[in-house]
């Protein structure tokens, strides 16, 4: 990695206080370039300004109603001055699983609660802008839940997109207990790097797999 | 909601098709052709040369017809059946009347001679060409329009205006519609009053009623329909007011005493938080649902609550992940109360944030307690000072599970808990689910 030049943010979030106390908790971490506090116009604030990253919330007035996952829809392709994707993080206080599922499916790479401490969510912007994924633990716990990981039911071959690899399931498991990805490659005597390749993974087989109890699941369970 | 059904929004690629119901302009008779070429995306040529070719070939066409008349509603005024916001606007008091018959400055008067004079010239035509149409008939047929004038009399023009609306379903073609049932119903009148002097034969008379019926009904249907739409709006409408008085009741009884409380208390952030915190979590509870099962029934749900109490007592924040679930038996009741310990440990001695995962598998109940405080050495503490050892470690060991404690790896506390599914109940693993 480069020295950093300072990230490219577009905060969306409808609510004003929500999006000042985020700027302010940022500080000089990131360069906010750009505010929306809907769907129209966060479309048109990302087109406009192609940012490294939107921090997008996961409930938005407008468009068609559809939230923030409409934006990740409207904005899809986008990409940033220098080439890259325009990414985006999800940021919700929902915890309502049919959300978080939605804007992830989406596009979004990777979802935090507005709980988040301002460094932890600095660093989070840069990991998604690194094209990594972020999970909170809670997601982790979604992903659990919705891979029927508990019941140890783990995938056995590559490429299988509808169940976590041993790994995979062992590495959401630390994340869901609150382990950071660095401590997660501690306890399993990995990289960092290669944390990030299994949360990717499970990120894609989130957005890609077609399991039924995912949708079912997602549908059913509104609280966790 | 994997694809979250997405309307293809974008210009080209597909239009919505607009909704199937009976066209407001460009219309011959009921708007169904138009409206139905409209929703196909045909020509409304075809559609009408189709109805009309279908009526020659067996008369399928016109039940057909009348059928869509009947089942679809009339289009909304603004503009050319453009989909418009799915809510409310089918209100018919808000629908702004289109041009239609209007009964005021006395057209209701001239229709009722008119009509009158309609009769007596048919009556006098059937005379002269033999048909046996007595005077008595050309009688009745007055009385009857004269009654029907009284009647329309005494209805104020308000009335009658609505009245006139309803029939005509509130549609340009309302008054040829009303006066063909009006025609039709009088007929039958006439009809039956015909049937003393002439008994010979049957058919008359169920002419007669046939043709009241259907009279009476083409007058009365779009009424009918109207009505019954009414009145599904207006249950609608109660329910949807039931539902907002509660939730206004239970704001009232939970946030906004919060934030008053919060008001009175903001120079104590601790108090703050944890009022806020508390709150955030009843309001959630609410929001989705009690969640599997209330605590005491379920795994999952005693635990939060376990947090949760914690929580409240401490103000310190506890983030709980629940995987999977079970009912509540005494290894889980162990464990549970394990846990809190636990919880209350790391709150007490840690920092936060503190983090809370149970998983239920098939295998194993697994728990985990994380702070990140300065971290604890089990084997450092002196033994007589350690309320994690009795009250953790020693009661998941007689429930048949096993503890550890450890320092976790980016610094802070760690506390596994684990009951093997040998020492779980009979409730075999994940039922829950």
């Amino acid at each position: 990695m480069s020295a950093p030049a300072l990230l490219r943010v577009v905060l969306v979030d409808d609510h004003r206080l929500v999006r000042s106390g985020v700027r302010a908790e940022l500080g000089g971490d990131v360069e906010v370039v750009g505010e929306a506090g809907d769907v129209d116009e966060a479309v048109a604030v990302v087109t406009a300004s192609a940012p490294d990253v939107v921090l997008l919330d996961v409930h938005l007035p407008g468009g068609d109603g559809g939230g923030g996952a409409e934006v990740l829809r409207r904005c899809a392709g986008l990409t940033t001055a220098a080439g890259t994707p325009v990414r985006v993080l999800a940021l919700s206080v929902s915890d309502a699983a049919d959300d978080v599922i939605a804007v992830v499916r989406a596009g979004a790479r990777g979802y935090v609660t507005k709980t988040i401490s301002g460094p932890d969510l600095s660093a989070a912007l840069r990991r998604v802008a690194d094209g990594d994924a972020v999970f909170s633990p809670r997601l982790a716990g979604f992903v659990l839940d919705a891979f029927g990981a508990a019941a140890g039911d783990v995938a056995t071959t590559d490429g299988e997109l509808d169940r976590l690899s041993a790994r995979e399931r062992e590495v959401m498991r630390l994340i869901a207990r609150g382990y950071a990805y660095k401590e997660v490659a501690r306890e399993l005597v990995i990289s960092v790097k290669t944390v990030e390749t299994h949360v990717s993974a499970v990120l894609r087989k989130l957005q890609l797999s077609s399991r039924h109890e995912l949708t079912r699941w997602a549908a059913d369970r509104r609280l966790l | 909601m994997t694809a979250t059904a997405a309307p293809p929004r974008t210009g080209c690629a597909g239009l919505p098709r607009p909704p199937l119901q009976r066209a407001g302009e460009d219309r011959w008779l009921g708007g169904v052709a138009a409206g139905v070429a409209a929703h196909l995306r045909v020509p409304v040529a075809v559609v009408r040369v189709s109805l009309v070719g279908l009526v020659a070939a067996g008369g399928a066409g016109a039940v057909g017809y009348v059928l869509l008349w009947a089942l679809l509603s009339p289009a909304a005024e603004a503009g050319p059946a453009q989909s418009r916001p799915a809510g409310e606007d089918a209100v018919p008091g808000a629908r702004r009347p289109r041009e239609r018959w209007s009964p005021a400055g006395g057209a209701g008067g001239q229709l009722v001679a008119g009509v009158a004079l309609l009769a007596v010239g048919a009556a006098a035509l059937a005379q002269r060409t033999g048909a046996p149409v007595s005077p008595g008939a050309v009688a009745s047929v007055c009385v009857a329009l004269a009654g029907a004038f009284v009647v329309w009399e005494q209805l104020d023009a308000a009335d009658r205006d609505r009245w006139l609306t309803r029939a005509g379903g509130g549609a340009a073609d309302g008054a040829p519609r009303l006066l063909v049932g009006v025609l039709l119903t009088a007929t039958g009148a006439v009809l039956l009053a015909l049937r003393g002097e002439d008994t010979t034969a049957l058919r008359p008379v169920v002419l007669a009623v046939a043709a009241a019926v259907a009279g009476t009904g083409l007058l009365l249907a779009p009424w009918a329909l109207r009505f019954a739409a009414e009145l599904r709006a207006e249950r609608a409408g109660r329910v949807r007011e039931a539902e907002r008085a509660e939730l206004a009741a239970h704001l009232h009884d939970s946030v906004l005493q919060t934030l008053a409380l919060i008001q009175r208390r903001s120079d104590d952030p601790a108090a703050v938080t944890t009022l806020a915190r508390a709150q955030e979590r009843e309001l959630r509870a609410w929001l989705y649902g009690g969640g599997p099962g209330a605590a005491g029934s379920s795994l999952a749900a005693a635990v939060r609550a376990e947090a949760a109490a914690v929580e409240d007592s401490s103000g310190v924040p506890v983030e709980v992940v629940v995987v999977g679930d079970r009912p509540l038996a005494r290894a889980e009741e162990a464990l549970v109360q394990a846990l809190r310990e636990a919880v209350l440990n790391a709150v007490r001695h840690g920092a936060p944030p503190v983090q809370v995962y149970v998983e239920a598998g098939p295998a194993a109940v697994e728990a985990f307690v994380r702070d990140h405080g300065p971290g604890l050495d089990l084997d450092a503490v002196p033994p007589d000072r350690l309320g994690l050892r009795e009250s953790v470690l020693g009661r998941m060991a007689r429930a048949g599970g096993s503890a550890a404690v450890r320092p976790a790896p980016g610094g802070g506390t760690e506390v596994s808990l684990r009951l093997p599914a040998a020492a779980l109940g009979p409730a075999a693993a994940g039922t829950a689910r």
